[in-house]
C-alpha cells in the first residue's frame, strides 16, 4: 500500500481517477492552440497541422515555449487558456 | 505533459504528441501527474533528422487521431 | 483482517519492559503447571522464556482485545472473553485462575504497566494498521509527482481553500470522536441524494480541519439538514446568498471550546469554522452540490464557507434558541436556519427598551425589502450590551418578541406594489392571501414576519451596542424551516 493513500470523501458515484476534460463536438469554428515545445522540426509537423486544421473549419493560433525542459511559464498557458478551446502540444521525442 | 494537466484544469482540452519512443515515459509520468488517461498521440521515430516532406507526412499520418483526442464522440 | 481469537483457557499478556510483569513470573510458571496458559510478550519474545510466550510483535492480539495494562489476565471460554484482571492481585488471580496459592513470595498486590498498545507514540500507528479494516471509502493512492492537497483542489473536493488530506490515520481518530459505528448511514444528502455513513462525514470533518470531539455535532448538524423540513436542496439551488446557519448550545459547547463572545459569528475559532466547514463540504462532496452546477446563487456570500456558532447560554437573560424550540436546559443542541451572512444593526443611544424595540423593528422591518413580509424567517443574535437593555427592563424573551411583532406591522398600502415610487412589494389584488383563510375582509396591516419567524439568539462581545440580523431564506412548503437536535454522541 501506498504511504500516500487517502479515502474518497465523494459519494463514490463516479471512478476515483482523474477524468478528461469533456471535448467539444467538432473542432469547427473553434481556436486551436498549437504550442511548440521547441524541439527541432516539431515546427514543420506543426505547420502541416495548421494546414489540416484551418481545412476543418479552425482558426489556428501558435505559442512557442521558451523551452521543452520545463512546463510552460504561466503567462504563456493563461494566454492560451484565455483563447483557445482546444490545444495541441508537440512534438517531444 | 505537465502543460496539457494545467491547461486542461483551465478548461482547455488538450493533446500531447510525441515520437514512440516516448510511450512508456508518457504512461509513467501522466500516472505519476495522477492523470492516466491524459490524452496522447504518437508519431514514428526518429524526428530530429526528418526531411520537412517526411515531417509533413508525419503530420498528415497522425492527424486523423490528434482531432479524435480533442473532439467528442 | 479481523480481530484474533484468543485461545480457550488462561490468556496473560506481558511484556519484559515492566517490573511487575517480571515479578510475576514465577507465578506464570505457577499456572502454566496448573491451567491451560497462553502467554502473549509485547516486546522481547524470549521474555518470560519459561513459559514460552507468543510474541504479539505488530501488536495485533493486544490492540483487538483492548489491552490497557500488563500484566492482564483473560479467561476465556468458548473463544469469548469470560472476565479479566489487570496488574498483580494475588486474591484476583486466585479467583479468576481457580488455582491457590499464587506467588507466595510476592507482595499481595502490585500495580501493572502501560500496555506497549496504548503507547501514546504507537497509537496512531496502531490505530490505522489494525483499525484500517473498518474503513469501507475508496482508497486513492497520491501519485508520486502529485501534492495531496493540490490533489484535493484538482479534484474539485475543496470548498476554495485548502482541505487536510483525509488519510486513514486521521479518519480513524476523528471516528474516535463518536460512538457510532463507522457504516451507520447518518442521513440522505441532496441533491443526488446520497446516503452518508458516519465514516464519510469523519472524512470532511477531517478535511474541514475539526477535532475528534467537534465530529458529534457535525454529524447531528448533517442529520438536521438532510430532510424536507429544511430543504438543503432547495437551499443550494436558489439564487439568494443563502447557506445553512448552525446555532449551537449547551455545556458541550465549551468543552469543545467553541466561541460565543467577541467575534462569536466570525472567523478564527477552530471548533466555530470547521464544523460550520465539515457540513458544507458533506453537501458538496457526498451531496454533489457545487456552485455553478446546482448552486445557482448570484452573489453568494463567505458566510457559504461556514457558518456556525455558539450561544452564551450561561450569560443569557432569555435562555436559548434551542430552549424556546423545546430542548431542555443543559442539553447540547443545534437549530439549523437556511440564512445569510450576518448585517449589523446599531444603535448606541437607546437607553429605554421602547426605543430600542423601535430600532430594531425599523432594521428588521428592512431586511431584503421593507415591503416584502411574511416569506422570510430570521435570527436576532442580540449583542449582550443591546440585550441588557431588554433585561434590566424585565422584558423576557416572549415579552421582547412581542414588543417587537407589535412595531413590525405595516398598513397594507404601504406595502403595495407600486407603493412609494417602488414596484416591488406585496400584490394587493391577494393581500388576503397572506392571512389565515378565515380572514373574510381584507387585511388593513401586515405584519413583517410569520408569528414564530422570528428568532432571537445570544451571543457576541460583551462592549458593543449591536446586534446581528441573520435574515432567512424563503420559509414554509417552498423554503426551509430551522430544525432543531439534540447532539447524539
Amino acid at each position: 500500500m501506498s504511504t500516500r493513500t487517502i479515502l474518497d470523501p465523494t459519494g463514490e458515484r463516479t471512478v476515483a481517477e482523474r477524468a478528461r476534460l469533456a471535448r467539444p463536438a467538432s473542432l469547427d469554428g473553434l481556436t486551436v492552440g498549437l504550442l511548440d515545445i521547441s524541439k527541432p522540426r516539431g515546427d514543420v509537423f506543426l505547420d502541416r497541422l495548421e494546414e489540416r486544421l484551418t481545412e476543418v473549419g479552425a482558426s489556428v493560433k501558435r505559442y512557442r515555449k521558451p523551452t521543452f525542459a520545463k512546463p510552460a511559464p504561466v503567462d504563456l498557458r493563461h494566454e492560451i487558456a484565455t483563447e483557445c478551446q482546444v490545444v495541441i502540444e508537440a512534438l517531444a521525442d | 505533459m505537465h502543460d496539457i494537466s494545467d491547461l486542461e484544469l483551465r478548461g482547455v482540452p488538450g493533446v500531447f504528441v510525441a515520437s514512440d519512443e516516448f510511450v512508456t515515459a508518457a504512461d509513467s509520468q501522466s500516472k505519476s501527474l495522477g492523470y492516466s488517461a491524459m490524452a496522447r498521440v504518437f508519431t514514428p521515430h526518429p524526428v530530429q533528422d526528418r526531411t520537412d516532406d517526411e515531417m509533413t507526412a508525419y503530420a498528415d499520418a497522425a492527424f486523423d487521431e490528434i482531432v479524435s483526442q480533442i473532439t467528442a464522440g | 483482517m479481523s480481530a484474533p481469537t484468543l485461545p480457550d483457557g488462561l490468556v496473560v499478556v506481558v511484556k519484559r519492559d515492566c517490573e511487575t510483569c517480571q515479578t510475576v513470573v514465577p507465578v506464570l510458571r505457577q499456572l502454566a503447571g496448573a491451567a491451560a496458559v497462553t502467554i502473549y510478550t509485547q516486546d522481547d519474545p524470549d521474555f518470560p522464556g519459561e513459559p514460552s510466550a507468543i510474541h504479539d510483535a505488530d501488536l495485533a492480539v493486544s490492540w483487538h482485545h483492548d489491552i490497557e495494562t500488563v500484566p492482564t489476565v483473560i479467561k476465556v471460554a468458548d473463544g469469548a472473553e469470560v472476565e479479566r484482571t489487570v496488574g498483580w492481585h494475588r486474591d484476583e488471580w486466585e479467583r479468576l485462575t481457580g488455582v491457590a496459592e499464587l506467588g507466595p513470595d510476592l507482595p499481595a498486590m502490585r500495580p501493572g504497566c502501560g500496555s506497549k498498545s496504548v503507547d501514546p507514540d504507537l497509537v496512531d500507528e496502531l490505530r490505522a494498521r489494525h483499525g484500517g479494516s473498518v474503513l469501507r471509502s475508496r482508497r486513492i493512492d497520491v501519485a508520486d509527482a502529485e501534492d495531496e492537497i493540490e490533489l484535493m483542489f484538482n479534484r474539485g473536493w475543496t470548498d476554495g481553500l485548502p482541505v487536510i488530506p483525509p488519510t486513514e490515520a486521521r479518519v480513524l481518530a476523528m471516528l474516535e470522536g463518536t460512538s457510532r459505528a463507522p457504516d451507520e448511514i447518518v442521513a440522505t444528502v441532496p441533491p443526488d441524494l446520497v446516503d452518508v455513513t458516519v465514516e464519510k462525514v469523519a472524512i470532511a470533518a477531517v478535511m474541514a480541519g475539526c477535532k475528534p470531539e467537534y465530529l458529534p455535532w457535525v454529524l447531528t448538524s448533517v442529520e438536521a439538514v438532510c430532510n424536507d423540513e429544511f430543504n438543503m436542496h432547495g437551499l443550494l439551488a436558489t439564487t439568494m446568498p443563502v447557506g445553512p446557519v448552525i446555532v449551537c448550545s449547551g455545556p458541550g459547547t465549551r468543552k469543545i471550546g467553541m466561541n460565543s463572545g467577541i467575534n462569536a459569528l466570525g472567523q478564527g475559532n477552530r471548533a466555530n469554522s470547521t464544523i460550520g466547514r465539515a457540513l458544507q463540504l458533506v453537501v458538496r462532496n457526498v451531496g454533489g452540490g457545487r456552485p455553478g452546477e446546482v448552486d445557482r446563487a448570484t452573489h453568494g456570500s463567505t458566510a457559504k464557507l461556514s457558518f456556525c456558532f455558539a450561544e452564551d447560554d450561561e450569560s443569557s437573560p432569555y435562555g436559548t434558541l434551542a430552549g424556546a424550540r423545546g430542548v431542555e436546559p443543559g442539553v447540547d443542541a443545534l437549530t439549523v436556519f437556511a440564512g445569510e451572512a450576518p448585517h449589523c444593526i446599531v444603535d448606541q443611544l437607546s437607553r429605554t427598551p421602547e426605543s430600542l424595540a423601535n430600532t430594531l423593528a425599523h432594521q428588521l422591518q428592512a431586511m431584503h425589502h421593507h415591503k416584502l413580509i411574511l416569506a422570510f424567517d430570521a435570527i436576532l443574535v442580540m449583542g449582550p450590551e443591546h440585550a441588557r437593555v431588554f433585561a434590566d427592563a424585565g422584558w423576557d424573551r416572549d415579552r421582547i418578541l412581542f414588543e417587537l411583532h407589535m412595531r413590525l406591522t405595516t398598513p397594507v398600502d404601504q406595502l403595495a406594489r407600486g407603493a412609494g415610487g417602488i414596484e416591488e412589494g406585496i400584490p394587493t389584488s391577494s393581500a388576503g392571501a397572506f392571512l389565515a383563510p378565515d380572514t373574510s375582509a381584507g387585511p388593513t396591516a401586515l405584519p413583517k414576519f410569520r408569528p414564530d419567524g422570528l428568532m432571537l439568539a445570544y451571543a457576541g462581545g460583551g462592549a458593543g451596542l449591536f446586534s446581528a440580523l441573520i435574515a432567512g431564506w424563503v420559509n414554509g412548503e417552498m423554503g426551509s424551516r430551522p430544525v432543531t437536535r439534540a447532539v447524539r454522541y
